[in-house]
């Protein structure tokens, strides 16, 4: 039988006398749903301020809660206000829901866990810092990160990472209860042709500090109605949305390269600096495309390299806001010999260090046949499907089937997007046969970045508009 | 999930409960095989989270486990074209000529006919969609382009000219006339040492300034090309900003000259 608590007991765990006074008007049950409670916990959903509303819950055995609205104080006023519902008998004993019993279950399995814990965030568990260092390398010359999550005499920059940790921890249970709404209402919701639904959740995103998530929302709007099957692009991208939401709420748990590759595309930057610091990949690096796309109010350029000694790929990001300059440095057709710094967990994308050479034209590439480039892609995508880029080099036709123009070869083919220029060049330099061609996969068809001939090489992929950026 | 087709039919179906929402229709059931077992092992309290774990789940897979579509026919290739493309710094010369002196393009073109060269195709494809409305210019462009011109724009109705009137082959041969005042018009016939001796010191006087600038560009572009290393040098020399500018001009007209008189930098296909 469970042992209710006493008002005032309720009253001594709050923050402060006016959490208690803020908690009273949601201490009603008509603010509530799914209330219940058991010989070890209370839970419901409050409406509160956001969208959704708040999953609230409380060990009152253990004393310990956990609640998804944003509030930094603990407990918050929505913890508090179930407490007192429950403790003035307005709350019905029932079974757990699944999610209280992982929740409990969870705590339970933790011998170490301090007597009175706070827990933000659905699915979080108490070492949600451990995870995330991940991503975050200390700088060996920085003496502060070393201190080992959780220890108890953490400085002023743990404390903000644990901040940081903790506000993007509540911005992925945040968009997860949004995805799960829009399953709710489904796509035909009207609110979904309005750009203010979704800037408003990419605007909570960036203040959780999950900005690459945000990005990918505002361009996810950007596909609502954008073709016949929207409606299908839209919902891949929210289910793929959910994947990055729940594993970045389970960092923990994942293998290293993982969580990191998982932090990454939740938002969490990485300072250039600790990248740098670490162990170079020093090769021969074939630059062998380049892609510029505008984001937002800036351009992207990606550049596509190829280390002749382990076929690996990396990717080198560079960034212009208006009238600034992309870095011209790598240029497509050349080869270089230096240093490359990847991003944690094995990533594609890296920096460039060093330089041991000048750059030289190269003389061969060889490309993949079609099937062969499906199932390196689909090795890759299988370990992060999130993921919406990707280099390769192929062997093959352009041909025009089915109304679209596809890349073909003996093994099958694949849509191509291009506009007139690089399709006509494309079809130029091919002339009926097949070519070598470094393309960027996407999932809705390869991008052509460059033709590939025995005595040149044709530059063909997307470009900067040059009135937006500089000297470029 | 055992096998493309299965998956495809499920994300029909997510689809389409997807568009009504949870609310008004259930999720469907995803089997019990591999797939199905990722969304029933997570914990799922209501249809929405169940939907949302299903649509990750097959969108994960369905990346994952993509299939090229069959191989398709490749097209016919084009009419065959014996003369060999230009070489790669000409195209790349091309660009600069269009960036920074646009009044050198139709020389640049003229000599690409004249020393038998072919468009790169990259250069094609740009050149074409750059003259869709001149028409002069655009049969110039066919003309170094040659039947691959022809064969693209059946393919690609884009490149495809704005409107059907011919072009002069009189004007298609030859360079247009750019406006030059007498006085410098008589500079055009002289050789290196006279043209320099008599340009020049116009601009270390002063009396050359910006108002001359366009028929300046005129006589560098149309005087003999002998004449313009010496040239350039020497307006290098004078360094005013206008001078230097039409040094840089002068250059590289002699560059884009000399490369197409290269006679074995291109390269053949059939």
């Amino acid at each position: 039988m469970e042992q209710r608590w006493s008002v005032e007991q309720v009253a001594a765990v709050a923050p402060s006398p006016k959490s208690v006074a803020a908690a009273e008007p949601l201490a009603v049950a008509a603010r509530w749903s799914g209330l219940g409670a058991d010989e070890r916990a209370v839970w419901g959903r409050c409406r509160g301020s956001g969208a959704e509303p708040y999953e609230t819950m409380a060990d009152h055995a253990g004393v310990a809660w956990r609640c998804t609205c944003p509030s930094r104080r603990h407990p918050c006023k929505h913890v508090l206000a179930l407490l007192l519902l429950w403790a003035r008998g307005q709350v019905q004993p029932a079974a757990a829901p699944a999610g209280v019993v992982s929740w409990i279950a969870a705590r339970d399995q933790r011998s170490t866990a301090p007597q009175t814990t706070v827990e933000r965030g659905a699915g979080a568990g108490d070492e949600p810092v451990a995870g995330l260092d991940r991503p975050e390398p200390d700088p060996g010359a920085d003496p502060a990160p070393d201190a080992s999550p959780g220890a108890p005499d953490r400085d002023a920059l743990d404390q903000s990472r644990d901040e940081r940790i903790a506000r993007m921890l509540e911005g992925l249970a945040e968009l997860d209860r949004w995805l799960e709404d829009r399953m709710r209402t489904g796509l035909a919701d009207p609110a979904l042709a309005r750009y203010a639904t979704w800037d408003a959740l990419a605007a909570r995103l960036v203040d959780a500090r999950a900005g690459a998530l945000a990005n990918r929302i505002r361009r996810l709007a950007g596909l609502v109605g954008a073709g016949p099957d929207w409606q299908a692009e839209v919902l891949a991208e929210l289910g793929l949305l959910h994947l990055v939401a729940q594993a970045g709420r389970r960092l923990p748990e994942l293998p290293g390269n993982l969580a990191d590759a998982v932090a990454t595309a939740s938002g969490w930057q990485v300072r250039q600096a600790d990248v740098l610091a670490g162990v170079p990949e020093t090769d021969d690096w074939m630059v062998l495309g380049r892609s510029d796309t505008r984001e937002d109010r800036i351009e992207v350029r990606r550049v596509w390299v190829r280390g002749v000694a382990t076929g690996r790929w990396a990717m080198l990001l560079s960034f212009a806001a208006y009238q600034q300059s992309l870095d011209d440095s790598w240029a497509v057709g050349t080869v270089v010999r230096a240093d490359l710094h990847r991003y944690p967990g094995d990533a594609l994308r890296a920096l460039a260090g060093a330089r041991h050479a000048e750059a030289l034209p190269f003389e061969r590439v060889d490309g993949s046949s079609i099937a062969d480039t499906c199932a390196s892609v689909g090795d890759r995508v299988a370990v992060e499907p999130w993921i919406e880029r990707l280099g390769a080099t192929v062997r093959a036709a352009p041909t025009f089937a089915d109304g679209r123009w596809l890349l073909t070869d003996h093994t099958g083919s694949l849509p191509l997007l291009a506009g007139p220029v690089a399709l006509g060049a494309l079809l130029t330099a091919a002339d009926g046969g097949p070519l070598t061609v470094t393309v960027e996969w996407t999932p809705r068809g390869l991008v052509p970045l460059t033709v590939h001939l025995d005595d040149r090489t044709f530059d063909i992929g997307p470009r900067a508009d040059p009135s937006f950026v500089g000297a470029a | 999930m055992s096998g493309a087709v299965t998956v495809d039919a499920i994300w029909r179906e997510l689809v389409t409960a997807a568009l009504l929402g949870t609310d008004r229709r259930d999720p469907p059931d995803i089997g019990v095989d591999e797939l199905g077992d990722v969304v029933a092992d997570a914990v799922r309290p209501d249809a929405a989270s169940r939907m949302l774990a299903a649509v990750g789940a097959v969108t994960a897979a369905r990346r994952a486990a993509f299939l090229p579509l069959p191989p398709a026919a490749p097209l016919m290739g084009a009419p065959p074209d014996p003369r060999p493309i230009t070489p790669s710094a000409a195209s790349a010369t091309w660009r600069e000529v269009v960036r920074e002196w646009p009044v050198l393009e139709d020389e640049w073109v003229l000599a690409v006919i004249a020393a038998g060269y072919r468009l790169a195709p990259d250069v094609l494809v740009e050149a074409l969609l750059r003259h869709r409305t001149d028409t002069v210019r655009r049969a110039r462009v066919a003309l170094a382009g040659g039947p691959r011109a022809a064969w693209l724009i059946d393919h690609l109705p884009a490149l495809a000219a704005a409107g059907s009137r011919t072009a002069p082959a009189e004007a298609v041969a030859s360079l247009p006339e750019l406006a030059t005042p007498p006085d410098l018009a008589e500079l055009l016939p002289l050789d290196a040492h006279s043209f320099v001796r008599r340009l020049v010191p116009g601009f270390e006087s002063g009396e050359y300034g910006q108002a001359h600038r366009a028929v300046l560009i005129h006589l560098l572009a149309r005087c003999r090309p002998e004449v313009l290393p010496d040239t350039a040098d020497a307006l290098a020399r004078a360094a005013t900003g206008l001078s230097v500018a039409l040094a840089d001009l002068c250059r590289l007209r002699h560059r884009m000259l000399a490369e197409l008189r290269a006679t074995s930098g291109g390269t053949a296909r059939p």
